[in-house]
Formats: structure tokens, sequence, C-alpha cells
């Protein structure tokens, strides 16, 4: 189970009013074989919010998510993280940027210490043993610290997921639909993350169908359809309509 | 100096990760090993039992085998990354893309130069060579071969590791690419076995040392480009 406090070590992150917006996009738009999945978002996101992006399949959410992750290049328009370019200043938005996307990204063949020490290792924590423990203790999986991923259920991959996130120093955390595989300890374990993560300051963008549990922590909520923002809801959230010569506008693509 | 230090730590931890991975999987070790020998034996096969001519062909069929079993073992070690969204995962580290390349490089030669050296050893054995005689010149014949190949291999995998058809386009565009380093291979390990006669061995191994380099600043200062989408 996890531990009642959950440790969460963001970068220094100052008062909320003093820090530039978590997240400025304009006319962002992402081409896949010269489909638009993502057709012109422009939004603003301030720091310290926790905001839902909503949308059907093929919205454009993970999309977005990703760009925002640099995971993928934008085909048009630009973004930026707290104030960093997206796409010049890539390496600097990475040490700032957690991300849990529908994949994993655990290797089968490690244990689950091997894999978060591997993680702590490439993101820099200091006091790596300890922090590793302590991750692997707050997502409840201590007693499973030897084991394979390989032999893990897929809401025990997606509870070290999340505890990889506990070991960088993210100012933004991006979640994709997080709930999913996860059974009720486990999305009690989100909730917990999401509280702990409003207390330090840190802007988390979470992409769900299903938001009921989440509509507690929630500061915003955007709706996506067909790659735009449709709909601005609640506070820490704002958005323009795309200009009229910024991205594509034609058919989207799921991806 | 503390940015190198750190970086050298950093592409040690992704090989480390990568050596770990593949004791305890074997998917590159098992496959490659199994392949070399089934090559060596064949090839036995087919030049009948002169031993001449087996010492003859030795050196040929030595990096014919080497690489045809690396060019496997590095898809392998690429396809560990496959893992559940795992390369893109390492693509988001706060890692300098040339250390990503380096990690991989490094665990790729590790398995290669284990490749190498038994796949030597067989050579020996099977086809009658001293390699004993000229160990030394051999085994760092090996080491420059196989270095350039994990270079060129890790290089290339990450080209194809996202594609469906990888297994096949791998070693086509990785065979031209290698055909320096073949020639120089073969020729220093003809050298080495005759006991360098003409002298010519130290040209040979410049030659790997040079395509090495190379392949090795190519290949860190491009990997990023490939990581991303």
């Amino acid at each position: 189970m996890p531990q009642t406090t959950i440790y969460v070590s963001p970068r220094s992150l100052g008062a909320h009013d003093t820090r530039p917006p978590a997240i400025v996009t304009a006319d962002l738009a992402r081409l896949f074989a010269g489909i638009p999945a993502l057709a012109g978002v422009s939004m603003r996101v301030e720091a310290g919010r926790t905001i839902a992006l909503l949308g059907a399949n093929g919205a454009g959410k993970t999309t977005l998510l990703r760009l925002l992750a640099t995971a993928i290049r934008p085909s048009y328009g630009t973004a930026q993280v707290d104030g960093l370019d997206l796409d010049r200043q890539a390496d600097l938005v990475r040490e700032r940027v957690a991300y849990l996307s529908h994949a994993t990204g655990l290797y089968d063949d490690l244990t689950a210490r091997e894999n978060l020490a591997f993680a702590a290792q490439m993101l820099g924590t200091p006091d790596r043993s300890a922090r590793v423990d302590r991750a692997l203790g707050d997502v409840g999986l201590a007693d499973r610290a030897g084991t394979r991923v390989r032999d893990f259920s897929a809401g025990m991959r997606k509870r070290l997921a999340l505890g990889r996130i506990l070991l960088g120093q993210a100012s933004l955390v991006l979640l994709d639909e997080p709930l999913a595989a996860l059974d009720d300890d486990g999305k009690g374990l989100v909730e917990q993350l999401l509280a702990a993560w409003r207390e330090v300051g840190v802007t988390v963008v979470v992409a769900s169908h299903a938001t009921e549990r989440l509509e507690p922590f929630l500061d915003g909520r955007v709706l996506l359809e067909r790659g735009l923002v449709a709909e601005v809801s609640g506070t820490g959230v704002t958005s323009t309509p795309p200009s009229p010569a910024g991205g594509p506008r034609p058919a989207v693509a799921t991806r | 100096m503390s940015t190198l230090r750190r970086e050298a730590g950093l592409a040690l931890a992704i090989a480390r990760k990568d050596a770990l991975a593949e004791l305890r999987g074997r998917h590159a070790t098992v496959s490659t090993l199994f392949f070399a020998a089934v090559v060596l034996l064949l090839f036995g096969f087919a030049l009948g039992p002169d031993s001449a001519r087996l010492a003859a062909a030795a050196p040929g069929l030595l990096w014919l085998a080497v690489v045809f079993a690396g060019i496997l073992a590095v898809n392998r070690l690429h396809l560990l990354e496959t893992d559940d969204g795992a390369l893109e995962q390492l693509a988001l580290y706060p890692v300098a893309r040339r250390v990503i390349y380096a990690g991989k490089a490094i665990g790729g030669f590790a398995v290669m130069l284990v490749l190498g050296v038994v796949v030597l050893g067989a050579v020996g054995v099977l086809f009658a060579v001293d390699i004993a005689a000229a160990w030394l010149p051999l085994l760092v014949t090996v080491v420059l071969g196989t270095a350039g190949i994990a270079a060129v291999g890790t290089f290339y995998a990450g080209v194809t590791v996202r594609l469906r058809a990888r297994e096949v386009m791998l070693p086509l565009l990785m065979l031209p690419v290698l055909a320096p380093l073949m020639l120089g291979a073969v020729k220093a390990t003809v050298a080495a076995l005759a006991g360098d006669p003409f002298g010519e061995l130290g040209t040979w191994l410049q030659l790997l040392i040079a395509f090495d380099v190379i392949m090795v600043v190519a290949g860190a200062a491009t990997y990023g480009f490939l990581l991303e989408d």
C-alpha cells in the first residue's frame, strides 16, 4: 500500500504569481502523413494548476501531450514550457517535464528496482538508492522491488511508471489516461499524487476520458475536438481561436 | 571535465542496463553465437578437409561470421528498446543524444567483443589456424573491428528500429558502409596470422582506427535526429 505522505521533489518553483505560465502554445499543430492530429491549438496554462484535457478518441489529447513532452516535434506553431521554447530548447524542457504515456517505457528483463535505479541515474536524482526505495514504497511496490517487470500486471506497470515520475524534479507533469488499468487502490494513488503535486506547485495536465474521480483536484478543463480547442472552463487555463494563417484545418487523424 | 565524467557515467549506465537485460534475456548472445557457429561449420564442410585451404579461408570466414552475427546482435539489442515504449522514454530523459548513442554503442561493442573472441577461438579450432602465435595482433584486430561494427550498427539500428522490415533493412544499410572495415579487418588478420612478413599490419590497423573514429563521431553527431519523430 502507498505510504501516507508521498515524496515529490520539484525544482525550486517560487510563488505562483512570479512564475511564467507553465504552458503557452500558439497555433500548435502536428501532422502525421499529411493529416493533422492536432490542427492549431493556442492555449495558456498558469503555473501550479491542474488541468484536464478532455475529448473523444482522436481529438488530439495524446498528440498535444507528446508535443509538450518533446516526444514529437510540431509541424506548425510554437509552444513554451516554463518560458522555454519547445523546439529550440528541448533539452532544457526535458529537465522540467515528466510524462506518463500509454506505454510505460519500462524494461521487461529488469526488476522494478533496477528500472527505477536506471531512471534515477538518467534523471540525475540525488541520493539515488534511498529515493528509489522511497518511490517504490510510495507506489506500493516495495515488496515487489526484486521482481522482473515482465511478470507485472498492467496496473503494477503503471504504478512503477508513476514511481519513475517521483524520482525527477519536474515542474510540469503530463499524464495520459493515468487511471487506465489501475484498481481502486491505484486510482487512490493517482489522487494522492495529484494532491501532493498541487501542494508543492507542480503544474499537471491530465488527459482522460473519465475525470469524475479527478474532479476535486482540477482547476480547469480543455475540451478538444478534431484537433482544436472546442471549449475551456474553470480557472488557470485560457485559449484563443487559431489564427487564419496558423496550422492546417482538414480531416483529423488518430494518434 | 565534470560534464564529460557525468556523460561517461550515463553512457556506461545505458550500456550496463543493456548488458543486464541481455544477460537475463540472452536475446542477442545465444542467437548470434549459434548463427556464427552455423556459418563456420557450413563453410568448413564446403571447403573440405584440406587444412591449407581451410587456413587460407579462415580470415575471411572469421569476419564473415563476426559481421553477420554482429548485425544480428545489434538489431537484438535495439529491440530491447521496443519494450513498451522504452525508446521514447529513453529519449525523454534530460540526457544529451550523443550519450544515448555512446551507451548503446558500448553495450553493442561489449556483446560483439565477446562474440568476436569466441568466433576467433572457434576459427582456430575448426580451421587449424595457430591463433596463439599471433594472439595480440589478432585481439587488437578483433577489438577494432567489433568496435567499428558496433559504431555503425548502433546508428543504423536506430534508423530501422521503428520499421516493420528492420531485419531486412539493417544488413542492406550496414553492409555497404562496413566494406572498408571488412577489408581492413581481413587484411589485418591475414597479416597477423602470417607473422606480418611485409610490415603491413600497422597500416591495416590504422585504417580500422580511422574507420572507428569517423563512425563514432558521425554516429554521435547524428543519432539525435533518429530519436525525433
